[in-house]
């Protein structure tokens, strides 16, 4: 007994020095890169590093008065918002079938949407590019939603249908019994039941939109469709280099709604990062 | 689980007819057949019009010498270019070595992280507290590290102060420095993911197990090794593929961070791509990599990712 007490107590020494030295490695960088965007531009790059800097608000105005924050901001918006009501649309019918149905092909088609997340987009940027070339759409947001869109349908159908299958059959059975169809099933009884499923992917899928850099690089040449992923990488001076207080201002001002979204639905987070393939 | 309630479902809708109800017996055969298919149409159409349309248009592309005016055909050149190419077999070669050594790390670090935290009563707070660089914008980890190691010197700052280092760290011309840079930047952010994931597999398991193994006198480590470890499996399976997909398609920290250098040490797959296409405008034979890209996804989609979804369904 006592020898039990003993050997717990050591590891729990250990336990809380490894815990504990992975929270540092997280909160040293934020930390200090949160000072990088609350000091003056002139505490930056220096020939030795400041790490306790004279605060300032520069960047946060310069931010407003230099770029066009609110056109990035709507970009992103738009952006994200219409992407995740694309996915959603597509997503929840197409997750109905694979989950509730048993026809020849379903399986093959379910991988062939699983497999799309695969898809380097380098592999398929040049492509792309040239087609919204051609559809005259470069350079919008409604090209990047469209995009969005095709990059998480995968993420979103999956996850749906992961919550579709935890459905007991009973429900259904009832409802049909007394004379719904299977799109009022679908609307009434399965949508309601799985709502937490649906705000998973679709925070999962808003996060991913945020990310993207690539198409974004490829597709918006001017920040007339800049999100703010990509508008932060042009945040530079010209010759002076790269503007960095500004950088990590957008990218705290990026990071606290998706910080708080992503708490409110901690309990889910493993199931939607394996689109469904875990049950948290 | 998932697979037993999938049947049910199906034998469900193929019931004899004289249990229907009056309104799913007035639908038409046809649509009864084709209404699933109809369902899942519209997400398979669009996937197709963004992935198949692109992948054929790869692969016309990839015969022609594309600059900016008409295309040249130019039979199967650019695929002979490829072959003799150092900076292609290079950029694969790169992307091979940043992976595996980021996805090792990640791996290692993220279990023994689930391990002790799983059973700690605090491990909500731990949980929040090692998302927090995962929810960055990747583009402003890219930064974070730009400035840290390269434009800041903070590292070498740090190391200087420790002792370990008499001058700064000549990162832009070291290979192997920057290379791991772009690793410690990958394992830096994206180690919760593997985290997350894992502790959620440590709780979901059956405690009695545990409870049993640990009367019998079981050490934790041994537990976790020899009961744990081996029922995760199809979990870190489908966790590390997950990974694994988006660090061989790495493109943002190598174009903000690196460049590609030195020497082409640090360009992947993806930027190589990125240059040749829209750098030096060569599309018919960025194209022909992205084929080559293609052809690697598809094989190992088949080989290696089918199996672990179906398997962590079981």
């Amino acid at each position: 007994m006592a020898l039990a007490r003993r050997s717990r107590g050591e590891s729990l020494i250990v336990r809380y020095l490894i815990l504990g030295a992975w929270a540092a490695v997280c909160l040293a960088p934020t930390l200090w890169f949160l000072s990088i965007g609350l000091r003056p531009r002139v505490e930056i790059i220096t020939p030795q590093p400041i790490y306790w800097p004279t605060w300032s608000l520069d960047a946060w105005r310069q931010l407003w008065e230099q770029w066009p924050m609110a056109k990035y901001l709507r970009n992103s918006m738009l952006a994200i918002v219409g992407s995740v009501a694309i996915d959603l649309v597509l997503a929840i019918p197409a997750a109905f079938s694979l989950s509730r149905y048993t026809y020849r092909g379903r399986d093959d088609i379910g991988f062939y949407i699983l497999s799309t997340r695969m898809m380097a987009p380098a592999i398929v940027a040049i492509p792309i590019f040239f087609l919204f070339k051609n559809l005259q759409l470069l350079d919008t947001v409604w090209a990047l939603m469209i995009v969005f869109a095709a990059i998480n349908l995968s993420v979103v159908t999956w996850i749906i249908r992961s919550y579709m299958l935890d459905i007991p059959k009973e429900l259904e059975d009832a409802a049909r019994t007394d004379g719904a169809s299977d799109l009022r099933i679908l609307w009434e009884i399965i949508i309601p039941a799985i709502l937490p499923g649906i705000i998973t992917a679709s925070v999962i899928a808003m996060i991913f939109a945020i990310n993207e850099f690539l198409f974004t690089l490829l597709i918006a040449s001017t920040p007339n469709a800049y999100t703010l992923s990509v508008a932060l990488a042009n945040f530079t001076a010209g010759t002076d280099g790269v503007i960095y207080n500004s950088i990590a201002l957008v990218a705290f001002i990026a990071f606290i709604p998706i910080f708080l979204v992503v708490i409110a639905i901690q309990k889910h987070l493993s199931r939607g990062l394996t689109m469904g393939a875990v049950k948290g | 689980m998932g697979s037993s309630s999938l049947q049910g479902a199906g034998a469900d809708s193929s019931a004899p007819a004289d249990r229907l109800t009056p309104a799913f017996r007035r639908r038409p055969k046809w649509l009864k057949t084709w209404f699933p298919y109809l369902l899942v149409a519209p997400a398979v159409v669009y996937l197709l019009l963004i992935t198949l349309y692109p992948g054929i248009y790869a692969i016309i592309q990839s015969f022609y010498a594309v600059k900016f005016g008409p295309w040249n055909p130019v039979g199967w050149a650019n695929y002979a270019k490829l072959w003799s190419d150092y900076q292609f077999w290079g950029a694969l070669r790169n992307t091979l070595i940043i992976g595996s050594i980021s996805l090792t790390l990640e791996c290692v670090i993220a279990l023994t992280l689930a391990f002790f935290a799983y059973r700690d009563p605090w491990v909500q707070g731990w949980r929040i507290l090692f998302l927090i660089p995962m929810l960055f914008m990747p583009s402003a980890v890219a930064f974070i590290f730009k400035l840290g190691f390269l434009d800041g010197r903070v590292i070498s700052d740090l190391l200087i102060r420790v002792g370990l280092i008499e001058d700064n760290l000549a990162i832009q011309s070291s290979i192997w420095l920057s290379r791991s840079m772009l690793v410690l930047a990958d394992v830096w952010q994206w180690t919760p993911f593997l985290f997350i994931i894992f502790v959620a597999a440590l709780q979901g398991q059956d405690e009695e197990i545990e409870e049993a193994a640990r009367l019998d006198g079981a050490s934790w480590p041994a537990i976790f090794i020899n009961i744990s470890l081996p029922m995760m499996r199809p979990v870190i399976a489908v966790a590390l593929i997950l990974r694994g997909i988006d660090i061989t398609t790495m493109f943002t920290n190598v174009h903000i961070v690196t460049k590609g250098g030195p020497a082409f040490g640090t360009e992947t797959m993806s930027f190589l791509i990125y240059r040749t296409g829209f750098k030096f405008f060569n599309f018919g034979y960025a194209s022909a990599m992205s084929v080559i890209m293609l052809i690697l996804t598809i094989v190992i989609a088949q080989l290696v990712v089918k199996r672990a979804f179906v398997s962590a369904k079981s």
